[in-house]
């Protein structure tokens, strides 16, 4: 150095040192000057401290090291950063410009020397120099040596006479201890080196070039290679300061390089190839997944060429995965986009082959390891220039593995589960960036699905897939009736849908896909859907989920739109429903009346005597003749009377069905199923109403009658008469209860209810098919057809109870075999009253005919001579017959008194089953049949334990018998009754 | 004489380029200290080192402070 620079500095240290430790007001003079010397005399120390190492080869380097420090911290920076750097390199005033930056780099993140320093400021451990103790504590400790350090520092000076200890180290490396041993035999003037704990020995050798997270495998390895690699800089324990960097080691290394074979410069040579997975003379691949490192390497050469080793193995891994042939569409876009990337790989690699030959091509030959070190490349920096490639190819092998496992959407889920979850921000967005390119097929797929309601999934990748015709499931459901085309076309597979989509949307998507479809197919409007396409068909991509929800939600309403409009207007959904309330829920009562009425003559006749163009003909005369007239011909086109299947003794009563023919597309809404409720619930209204026509005609005969023929002395007979009126007054009520119920409670509030969902803004045709089974469920429940009365477990006590099998138990408990024994009970003792209605007419024309004949006697009193005989057979004779006729009486009347108490119990036990049905429409029922407490429910313990009583008095049907028995009690209240209904009629 | 303030002017850019990159990277320098410290390094210091002697003489002056501070708050509880 001259003298003018030497006192240009001491100038500078004055001023920097009276600039930054300000004086003590307190202070004299003397004290601060003193302190103002100590001051001087540490700068002073430090500066001519040796170890300061040239690192003028590295020009950009340290720009280098702010860069990546500014990257981690804060990217836009790093990008003023450049500029700012740019600029400085043009000003040709500075000679030094990468010292200055070195400086401002090492004094980055420094703390702000104007806060208040914390309590224990020398002890406080601060940005990069954290781990190390600050350097006054190292000068007070280091206090003795000081004086010791002139002929150490010349020691040092000359490292050729430590050059061979350095050898005679690394020779013996293998064995840690005699490595310290040499140390501290050829350092022995030097203080004990500070202790260095094994992970800052990592830390020393690796980090402090900007490789901070080298994975530490083989940590004693890297221990040994430290011991012997800073044994140089250890020799100066005062040397070992904080802020040890690459400059220092590429120094260190240069002045003390150790020969290998294969040389680093070979080594860099070769590994641009073997990072392309391409075997070198140095570097072969031996097999796929090995790469063979030369033997005669040192130790930590071999640390650095594991490193190395990842990316390469990897990347041959990816390179035999992306040739792999792909198993669908996605795989082979996981494979093309893998290939991208891969190819960005190599171009990084390109890069750093340049990089190596010019470095190469500029080495002098001359400098200590080949000058390796003041080219810029080194096997170091090419580890840490591959570190974030490497990382995306252990993300990518991950994926790649796993893939093979996994088909479409979770293949989709499995990256786009890196993308949203993984910790590392580095690999979210890699994953990211991935699935933009590996989900192209999969919103092909979904366009094609949501647009054109067409499935183009040749191998089975989307979420919804054609149903397989086997599917045990399915067929269950077909059995019941409920399939359909809309129902069991496609199905969504839950395993399938891409995380991307949350399970609502995946479920609209299937939908759009499926009313596509749906109308295309079903509703024959494919105009439509290929105008819809054409005009709204978007290229959906990965990314924008907002816009991509919203398109989809678009689509939605459009779609279902147009098929509720479909269904309304062109299949007239509505109308079909509206016919079926009306004609087989019997909604329309004189169309029902009429055709009644105009078939009751033929249906008493057997069944097989049943004609269908009768029949046909009879239901055109009904619909003439009502209001059903006026209804479009649409509906009445598909109404049609036929018979059920026969079985022997039917008659005409039990088979007669109407049906109202529902076809295609309609036939989604009105399933198989649902036109069986339908028929089962016409079948029972159909009975209901037969009934109430029978008594309503023989309730009419009895009242015509009663003015003439039924008229009699007799005062038995009239009170036969009378109790007969009360019963089938009671019978009457009854059925016009049941039919109220039925047609008012239950079907019309249900209708209500179905209106009122299918009319809604946003009904889909999903809506619509289940507001209609609720609709036909909540009528066959309601409707007394399908409610069991009792748990089944109940059923099977009183099964055993009984001595009965289960099944004939369950049966009786049904309402609705309940309900057609009190039909068929309630028929037969309409004929009853018919017998004695004959009987009484029979009986009153033998009377008419005995006044007749007492008439003419009297009046032809002389003309008996020839009939006398006569006249004495006469008496005999109309005695016979009255005797005849009156023996049909008794038998009549009890067989009406049987059969009215009969019902009277059945009725009670409906009562009481009715009575403790949860459902309260069901319970109102019963309250409105029994609105004056006129009977008394009966809980079906009292019967069981009445049937127990009486069981052996009857062995026809133990249940009528017992019924009868537990009767008997209650046959003065019953009495009381008739009368009370007969004179209410 | 024109070279010279064209000199001068050149150098004002370096620092103020450089006193920007210094606050880029929170090195707490004012224009004063990196001047100087520009200087030094003009003249052959070594970075590493200048950068160890600006830590430990903010150091010694927050160390001063304190001291300062200690003395300033026994004084006044003496006086109290």
């Amino acid at each position: 150095m001259s003298h003018a620079p030497r006192n240009r500095i001491s100038n500078a240290i004055d001023s920097l040192i009276t600039h930054l430790v300000p004086s003590n007001p307190n202070d004299d003079e003397q004290t601060a000057q003193e302190r103002h010397d100590a001051c001087f005399e540490l700068v002073r120390t430090i500066f001519e401290r040796p170890g300061s190492p040239s690192i003028s080869a590295d020009v950009n380097h340290a720009s280098d090291l702010i860069k990546r420090k500014l990257i981690q911290s804060n990217p836009s920076q790093a990008l003023r950063f450049s500029n700012l750097y740019t600029r400085l390199l043009s000003l040709p005033v500075l000679n030094q410009k990468w010292a200055i930056l070195y400086l401002l780099y090492q004094l980055s993140d420094s703390p702000d020397p104007n806060e208040p320093p914390p309590a224990k400021s020398p002890a406080v451990p601060r940005g990069l120099t954290s781990r190390e103790p600050s350097f006054r504590e190292r000068e007070r400790q280091d206090e003795v040596p000081r004086e010791q350090r002139a002929p150490q520092e010349e020691n040092f000076r000359e490292p050729t006479s430590r050059e061979p200890s350095f050898r005679e180290s690394v020779a013996q490396r293998a064995t840690v201890r005699s490595t310290v041993t040499v140390e501290s035999k050829t350092s022995t003037p030097a203080p004990a080196p500070p202790p260095v704990s094994e992970e800052e020995a990592v830390n020393n050798v690796f980090a402090p070039g900007g490789l901070k997270k080298l994975p530490t495998e083989r940590p004693g390895r890297n221990t040994t290679t430290e011991e012997t690699r800073s044994q140089p800089g250890a020799g100066d324990g005062s040397t070992k300061k904080s802020a040890r960097d690459v400059s220092i080691k590429s120094t260190l290394l240069a002045d003390n390089s150790l020969e290998f074979e294969p040389s680093e410069m070979g080594l860099l040579r070769d590994l641009p190839f073997t990072l392309q997975g391409l075997s070198s003379t140095t570097l072969p691949f031996t097999k796929d997944t090995v790469l063979k490192l030369p033997p005669t390497l040192p130790l930590p050469i071999v640390s650095l060429l594991h490193t190395l080793a990842e990316p390469s193995l990897l990347y041959r891994g990816l390179a035999n995965f992306v040739k792999s042939p792909a198993k669908g569409l996605l795989g082979q876009s996981l494979r093309a986009a893998i290939n991208n990337e891969l190819r960005s790989y190599l171009t990084l690699v390109a890069t750093l082959e340049a990089q190596i030959r010019r470095a190469l091509s500029s080495l002098d030959e001359a400098a200590p390891r080949g000058g390796i070190g003041k080219a810029g490349v080194t096997l170091k920096r090419c580890v840490v220039w591959t570190r974030e490639a490497t990382m995306g190819l252990r993300l990518m092998s991950l994926i790649s593995e796993e893939s093979y496992s996994k088909q479409g959407g979770q293949l989709i889920s499995l990256i786009h589960g890196f993308s949203t979850s993984h910790g590392d921000p580095v690999v979210a967005a890699f994953a990211e960036r991935l699935l933009a390119d590996v989900t192209r097929p999969f919103y092909d797929i979904l366009r094609r699905w949501i647009y054109d309601g067409e499935l183009s999934d040749p191998h089975l990748e989307f979420f919804v897939r054609e149903q397989n015709p086997n599917n045990e499931k399915q067929n269950e459901v077909k059995a019941k009736g409920q399939a359909s085309v809309w129902n069991s076309k496609y199905e969504v597979v839950d395993a399938m849908v891409p995380s991307i989509m949350t399970a609502d949307f995946a479920q609209k998507v299937f939908l759009i896909g499926k009313s596509l479809n749906f109308i295309r197919h079903s509703c024959g409007d494919s105009q439509w859907v290929d105008a819809y396409s054409k005009t709204s068909s978007k290229e959906l991509k990965y990314g924008d989920t907002a816009t991509l929800e919203k398109w989809i939600d678009d689509a939605y309403k459009t779609t279902m739109q147009r098929l509720m409009m479909l269904m309304n207007t062109r299949f007239r959904l509505f109308d079909h429903l509206q016919a079926l309330k009306n004609y087989i829920l019997l909604g329309q009562g004189d169309f029902i009346a009429l055709l009644m009425e105009s078939l009751a003559a033929n249906l008493d006749r057997p069944a097989g005597a049943q004609y269908r163009h009768t029949l046909t003909a009879q239901l055109e005369h009904a619909i003439r003749g009502s209001n059903a007239q006026y209804d479009s011909d649409e509906v009445l086109r598909r109404l049609d009377a036929r018979m059920l299947q026969l079985s022997h003794g039917d008659i005409g009563w039990d088979c007669f069905t109407l049906e109202y023919k529902i076809d295609a597309p309609v036939d989604v809404v009105v399933t198989e199923w649902g036109n069986r409720q339908y028929l089962k619930v016409f079948n029972f209204l159909w009975r209901i109403k037969r009934v109430e026509f029978a008594l309503a005609s023989t309730w009419r005969k009895c009242m015509t009658g009663a003015r003439g023929v039924l008229q009699s002395n007799d005062e038995v007979v009239l009170q036969t008469w009378k109790s007969t009126r009360g019963t089938l007054a009671e019978m009457i009520h009854f059925v016009g209860q049941l039919q109220y119920y039925i047609l008012f409670e239950v079907i019309e509030s249900s209708w209500g209810e179905l209106q009122k969902n299918i009319r809604k803004e946003d009904c889909t045709l999903d809506d619509l098919i289940t507001a209609h089974t609720k609709y036909l469920t909540s009528i066959t429940h309601k409707g007394l057809l399908g409610a069991r009365r009792r748990q089944y477990h109940d059923l099977q006590k009183e099964a055993a109870a009984l001595g009965r099998d289960a099944s004939e138990v369950e049966d009786r408990n049904s309402y609705m075999v309940q309900l057609s024994l009190l039909l068929r009970n309630m028929l037969d003792y309409r004929d009853s009253v018919d017998g004695l209605y004959s009987w009484s007419v029979s009986d009153f024309t033998r009377r008419q005919e005995v006044d007749t004949a007492s008439l003419l006697r009297k009046h032809r009193p002389n003309s008996d001579m020839e009939n006398s005989v006569g006249g004495v057979d006469d008496p005999f004779f109309s005695g016979g017959i009255g005797d005849n006729i009156k023996s049909e009486f008794p038998v009549l009347q009890e067989r009406l008194k049987q059969l009215g108490v009969s019902f009277r119990t059945r009725l009670q036990i409906l009562l009481g089953d009715l009575a403790y049905q949860p459902d309260v429409d069901m319970r109102f029922l019963g309250v409105s049949m029994n609105f004056n407490d006129v009977y008394q429910p009966v809980r079906r313990k009292s019967a069981k334990a009445a049937a127990a009583g009486g069981g052996g008095t009857s062995n026809v049907g133990s249940n009528v018998g017992s019924n009868v028995s537990g009767q008997e009690k209650q046959g003065n209240v019953s009495n009381a009754n008739v009368s009370f209904s007969a004179s209410r009629a | 004489m024109a070279d010279r303030t064209e000199k001068q002017a050149a150098a004002q850019q370096a620092v103020d380029i450089l006193h920007e990159i210094s606050t880029l990277l929170n090195c707490h320098l004012d224009r004063r200290t990196l001047s100087i410290c520009i200087s030094m390094i003009e003249n052959g210091v070594n970075p590493e080192a200048l950068a160890e002697v600006v830590k430990e003489l903010r150091n010694e002056g927050q160390n001063m402070q304190l001291e300062a501070a200690a003395a300033a708050a026994g004084a006044s509880s003496r006086r109290r």
